[in-house]
């Protein structure tokens, strides 16, 4: 008797022991990133003590999850339909409004973002701030900001000044034409300007939104509303801002087709300039061109006395409603994003802080790239938050890649951007 | 009457037993199972969001009839998608089906390395899609593709392919005929294998050449190959989606985007499931009325031998 009671009490324990060894075991929250070079600050999930010191304090394991870029926002939106989904997203702001379209994202608490509103610098508010203060995640440092970069050998042995960048429209060309190289045959090897002009349209609108908001166009006459409104794409504006690219191609033959991908023929020395985000040159510079020496500036304006824009983008932390850990995920992010850690993890990485009590810190108070980075901001300008950003930004893209591919006039292209991206805004307001 | 339910019942299945109808139906159970699971539901389901304003992640259906049907009617993206299918369609079937008919005539005689270059046709077949598209991508490189330094090896103008929104589509053609060739070589080797040869001993003896014999005996006894293989790569070339994807994403502007690869878009990046639904069905009445007019036309070309 006594031994089937000892021999109960042993099955008992036995089947109790997987739960009680899961009772103490750290609890996994995930998190989905974009793999590769999409964007810098990516890279940096890979790192595995990131959240280490999190995840000590809190009993937590933090598992970061690569996800292809191309097909990520797509992956989290069917993850969300059926209710297994990341407890953190680290999104790319140009999907936030399809998220928002369909309700799917938590937003930051309003005392929090009051907070972080008010200690950040502006540029960083600018990119937070979705209307009245409501944020639906925190940017992450070292935000993207489209600059200028120049190649000063090649503006060395075209003649040029290699400290002074072109600051309007009529010296860019200029500088262009110059800056162009020609084999035997006539065939361009270098380009003065690498523009972006296949792949996905958003990427189009990107590395072209300096011309267009700086020509004094827009993709939509209010940027802040989530609903309704009027493309701006068919303006005076528009048309010069494409008309700019197509003069380079065409007339002065100082860009070309046929280097597609701006950033890696700027690195590989075939375009001696293009308009990116800086970010992503000062990440791959040092590994892909090592003896690169490069400038940074605001890209040019039509003419003198007219003020810069360009596009201002980020990657957010954000919490989807479909969570099954919302507490831990909100814990995780406030903790990764505070004061602290916004200093700690730019210092490692040599990105660019958020709060404004960083900047006037070592090392970012005296490194160049930091303090160039300062001069772009305040000519920074983000990306509309209109629910129908998606097919504004479809339209504009297919318009600019239509023009230079010489498919249609510039207007023609331009009246039918407009009325896809009017009925985009129309369609996602219903 | 339970009883006489239970008896007839009893019947039916001692009758299906005694004709072993009953073990048939056990067999192939698990695949009408899973066929009906993964196919056929999910087909009745697109038909019924069609219909439907469709919100999945709020759980939200809202009947709006044949607004969707309506809408595509004056989308003009959808509209270019269209007609980037049907060229897509018309130019590669037929191409790829001559071209392999070719192939196959070559191959039906004999000589030396025959199996190892029959091989090297059929290879892309087997080749996923995305992993040769992606090779292809580079291929066709401006600067660094190998078709460009051909061109200029040869004093021709370099091109740029698919950076091009008229080249694109002959770009991604290009790349799907070169995918399907082996395939359609293989079926109408088999096809030419199958037929008589004193048909051709009897042509040849009454004085037919190659070339008569070709088109008077081997094209019209290769015609319920020709009908399979225009059916098969007919569907096939409308559901195109791997390589536009992979290749260009639907762009330059447009140029290259088909349905498919648009109602992905509709339903995965706009989120309008209805909509997209709606096109695939409109894709799937292409479809169907397509090989039903094949299937009905080539009935006049049946042959036995």
């Amino acid at each position: 008797m006594r031994g089937a009671k000892a021999l109960a009490i042993a099955l008992a324990l036995l089947l109790l022991s997987p739960a009680l060894a899961l009772a103490g075991a750290a609890k996994t929250i995930t998190l989905w990133y974009p793999a590769g070079d999409i964007t810098a600050g990516a890279a940096h999930f890979a790192d595995k003590t990131l959240f280490a010191d999190f995840e000590a304090k809190n009993n937590v394991k933090v598992e970061a999850v690569a996800l292809d870029y191309d097909t990520m926002q797509q992956k989290i939106f069917a993850a969300a339909a059926g209710k297994n989904i990341a407890d953190i997203l680290f999104i790319d702001t140009s999907w936030l409004p399809g998220f928002l379209k369909e309700e799917m994202l938590e937003p930051v608490a309003d005392a929090k973002a009051k907070a972080w509103l008010a200690a950040v610098s502006p540029e960083i508010k600018e990119l937070s701030d979705y209307g009245k203060g409501r944020m639906w995640g925190y940017p992450q440092y070292g935000i993207d900001v489209y600059g200028l970069t120049w190649n000063k050998e090649q503006f060395k042995e075209a003649g040029l000044d290699p400290e002074k960048p072109p600051k309007t429209w009529a010296e860019f060309r200029e500088y262009a034409k110059k800056l162009t190289k020609r084999d035997a045959q006539g065939n361009i090897t270098r380009v003065g300007y690498a523009i972006r002009h296949v792949g996905h349209p958003h990427g189009v609108v990107h590395k072209h939104f300096w011309a267009i908001y700086g020509a004094g166009a827009a993709l939509i006459d209010n940027p802040n509303t989530l609903r309704g409104g009027k493309a701006m794409i068919n303006t005076p504006g528009g048309k010069a801002a494409l008309q700019l690219v197509l003069d380079m191609l065409d007339v002065d033959k100082s860009t070309s087709l046929n280097f597609p991908d701006p950033r890696a023929a700027f690195l590989k020395g075939i375009a001696s300039m293009q308009i990116s985000e800086t970010v992503s040159i000062r990440g791959r510079q040092p590994k892909e061109a090592p003896e690169l020496k490069w400038g940074m500036a605001l890209p040019p304006v039509p003419k003198a006395g007219d003020k810069p824009v360009t596009l201002l983008g980020a990657w957010l932390y954000s919490v989807p409603k479909q969570a099954k850990n919302k507490a831990l995920a909100w814990k995780a992010i406030d903790w990764i994003n505070s004061q602290e850690k916004d200093f700690d993890l730019c210092k490692k990485y040599g990105a660019s802080p958020r709060y404004a009590a960083n900047w006037d810190k070592e090392p970012f108070k005296s490194d160049p790239y930091d303090q160039g980075l300062k001069q772009l901001y305040p000519s920074g300008k983000k990306l509309p938050i209109n629910l129908g950003l998606n097919g504004i930004m479809d339209a504009m893209g297919g318009a600019i890649q239509k023009v230079w591919h010489h498919e249609a006039s510039i207007d023609a292209a331009l009246a039918e951007a407009d009325r896809l991206a009017n009925k985009a805004i129309a369609d996602a307001a219903k | 009457m339970a009883s006489h339910r239970n008896r007839s019942v009893r019947q039916i299945l001692a009758r299906l037993h005694a004709r072993r109808v009953l073990h048939a139906y056990l067999f192939i159970a698990p695949v009408i199972v899973l066929f009906g699971i993964f196919r056929v539901a999910p087909a009745i389901q697109t038909l019924l969001y069609s219909f439907y304003k469709v919100e999945l992640l709020r759980g939200r259906f809202t009947f709006i009839g044949l607004e969707n049907f309506t809408a595509l009617l004056t989308d003009e993206i959808f509209r270019k998608a269209t007609v980037n299918t049907l060229t897509f369609v018309v130019t590669i079937v037929p191409i790829s089906a001559f071209l392999g008919l070719i192939l196959a005539v070559l191959f039906n005689a004999k000589f030396h390395l025959k199996e190892f270059f029959k091989a090297v046709y059929f290879a892309p077949m087997v080749t996923s899609t995305v992993a040769a598209a992606v090779v292809w991508w580079w291929m066709y490189n401006p600067q660094f593709g190998i078709f460009n330094v051909l061109l200029k090896l040869v004093g021709l103008p370099e091109q740029p392919w698919l950076m091009s929104s008229r080249m694109a589509l002959p770009s991604i053609i290009i790349f799907s005929i070169w995918k399907t060739l082996g395939y359609n070589m293989i079926i109408y080797l088999a096809g030419l294998q199958a037929i008589p040869q004193q048909f051709y001993e009897a042509a040849t003896i009454d004085g037919a050449g190659a070339v008569k014999r070709f088109w008077r005996i081997s094209v019209p006894l290769l015609a319920p190959t020709t009908t399979f293989l225009l059916i098969y790569n007919g569907i096939l070339a409308f559901q195109v989606f791997d390589q536009v994807f992979v290749l260009t994403g639907g762009g330059p502007a447009n140029s290259t985007n088909v349905v498919v690869l648009d109602l992905y878009r509709q339903a995965f990046e706009r989120y309008n499931f209805g909509y997209a639904s709606a096109e695939a069905m409109v894709l799937f009445v292409f479809i169907l009325g397509v090989t039903v007019v094949q299937y009905v036309y080539s009935k006049r070309f049946e042959v036995t031998y």
